[in-house]
């Protein structure tokens, strides 16, 4: 599904990534995490092109991006959500939701509302379509974003810290839909200090420390049984 | 002293009665250009903006160059050239009414355009990113969520430039475009009646800027508030 070979990112003289390679598999669910300044969120961003990288190659869905990509046509397929949520504040929650399946997908807009209301459902939140961003609770605001990003239908959805923002009560709200969307199958790739999260549902966990991956393995494998030294330094810290 | 007493004593506001009508047209005309200028300035403004923070250096270097001459000389003297001094280039005799639109359009557009750069400059990058994640093309970006939320932003900056401009537009009276300074003019010429009119011409422009300015804080409180935009 996600192929990245042998992937550098600098910004000038600063080297984030040094030579990442990973596959990615259909429907697998793949936690980053590591200290801050590691390069795990430059590396999630480097996947839909936010951040370009300086050399290496991403392979989505057998698709090599390369200059001649239309970069627009892989972001479609590939949703993203953000620390600090991104919604479009002077939008409706709805229009939020529709803009992008009406914009790129071309849907018409009765469908895309019908859809966006589903979707509204599956969250939690269908109550809440005609509202603002500024009127939700910040776990409220990250589920509707997860919301909008699910409504271009992606074959991939990329986590960026989703949680970190949320005053502690509202983790859980925007976790269960989280897990929710990984046992439905959809392939995840997500950077998170959530280690609760990482042992219930991910597939494998990427320990990323000075922009390597140092170790990449099932969850049980890497709580209980880490190899490198700096990941039980990581996880003596923080858990 | 006396003299002052005696000058006072002998105004007479008739003269301001009998030329109001006179003078509401000129203010009309005032407005008017005004609208007119400013309008063509946000949209002259709302592509210099965004060229000056393009990446590309054919965009930003002239969009930086129109924005320091236009800000960096007098409108005065931008209305003699365009007035004065073009139609012996072009070999083409301007209009007045012309002269001072596009005169008045080119010197908004430049301040506009500082308007939308600082405004766009002020949205969260976050913003561009979601849009762009989503598989939205930089103009589908720009046009649905940059622009929109930088426009609101930057209301009480936009109305600042309208009530400018509407000052500043008594600067075409010396081409002869009879708004509504020239019209004060005019008057004074036939009457002699100095103060009375150009006090009533200050008020007109008073109370029109000061409309504008609580119309404008109208507006920015709509836009603010939570729930209705």
């Amino acid at each position: 599904m996600i192929v990245i070979k042998d992937l550098h990112k600098s910004y000038g003289a600063n080297e984030i990534l040094k030579g990442i390679d990973l596959h990615i598999k259909k429907s697998e669910v793949v936690v980053v995490i590591g200290p801050s300044g590691s390069g795990k969120s430059t590396l999630l961003r480097c996947v839909n092109y936010l951040d370009v990288p300086t050399s290496g190659s991403i392979t989505i869905n057998n698709e090599t991006i390369t200059r001649k990509t239309n970069i627009n046509h892989i972001r479609a397929e590939v949703g993203m959500v953000f620390q600090h949520f991104n919604l479009f504040p002077h939008m409706t929650v709805l229009e939020n939701i529709t803009i992008a399946p009406v914009n790129v997908r071309k849907m018409s807009k009765e469908e895309a509302n019908a859809k966006a209301l589903e979707l509204l459902k599956r969250v939690g939140l269908e109550s809440k379509a005609d509202s603002y961003p500024d009127q939700l609770s910040g776990g409220q605001q990250q589920r509707v974003a997860i919301a909008r990003a699910l409504a271009m239908e992606p074959q991939v959805m990329l986590f960026d810290e989703p949680t970190s923002a949320l005053d502690p009560e509202m983790v859980n709200e925007v976790l269960d839909v989280m897990k929710d969307l990984a046992h439905s199958g959809m392939t995840m790739m997500c950077v998170t200090h959530e280690m609760g999260f990482a042992k219930q549902v991910a597939s494998r966990v990427l320990f990323v420390d000075q922009g390597k991956i140092l170790e990449d393995t099932t969850p049980k494998e890497l709580f209980e049984n880490p190899k490198h030294e700096r990941t039980k330094e990581f996880l003596a810290k923080i858990l | 002293m006396t003299s002052i007493i005696e000058y006072f004593s002998e105004l007479d506001f008739e003269f301001v009665k009998n030329s109001l009508w006179l003078l509401l047209t000129g203010a009309i005309v005032t407005l008017e250009i005004t609208l007119v200028a400013v309008s063509f300035g946000v949209l002259i403004g709302l592509f210099v903006g965004m060229a000056e923070l393009s990446s590309y250096r054919l965009l930003r270097i002239p969009a930086k160059v129109y924005v320091d001459i236009i800000r960096g000389t007098p409108l005065l003297v931008q209305i003699f050239i365009i007035y004065f001094a073009l139609p012996n280039i072009i070999n083409m005799r301007i209009e007045p009414y012309i002269a001072a639109v596009v005169a008045c359009s080119i010197n908004s557009g430049a301040y506009v355009a500082e308007i939308f750069r600082s405004g766009i400059q002020s949205i969260d990058k976050g913003q561009f990113e979601a849009g762009r994640s989503l598989g939205l093309t930089w103009s589908q970006t720009m046009k649905m969520i940059v622009v929109p939320q930088a426009f609101r932003r930057t209301i009480p900056q936009l109305g600042n430039e309208f009530i400018a401009m509407l000052k500043d537009s008594s600067l075409v009276s010396v081409i002869g475009f009879e708004e509504l300074t020239r019209k004060g003019q005019l008057i004074i010429a036939a009457t002699y009646r100095s103060f009375e009119i150009w006090a009533a011409v200050a008020v007109i422009y008073l109370v029109m800027t000061l409309t504008i300015s609580r119309f404008v804080s109208y507006l920015e409180k709509k836009y603010n508030s939570k729930g209705h935009r």
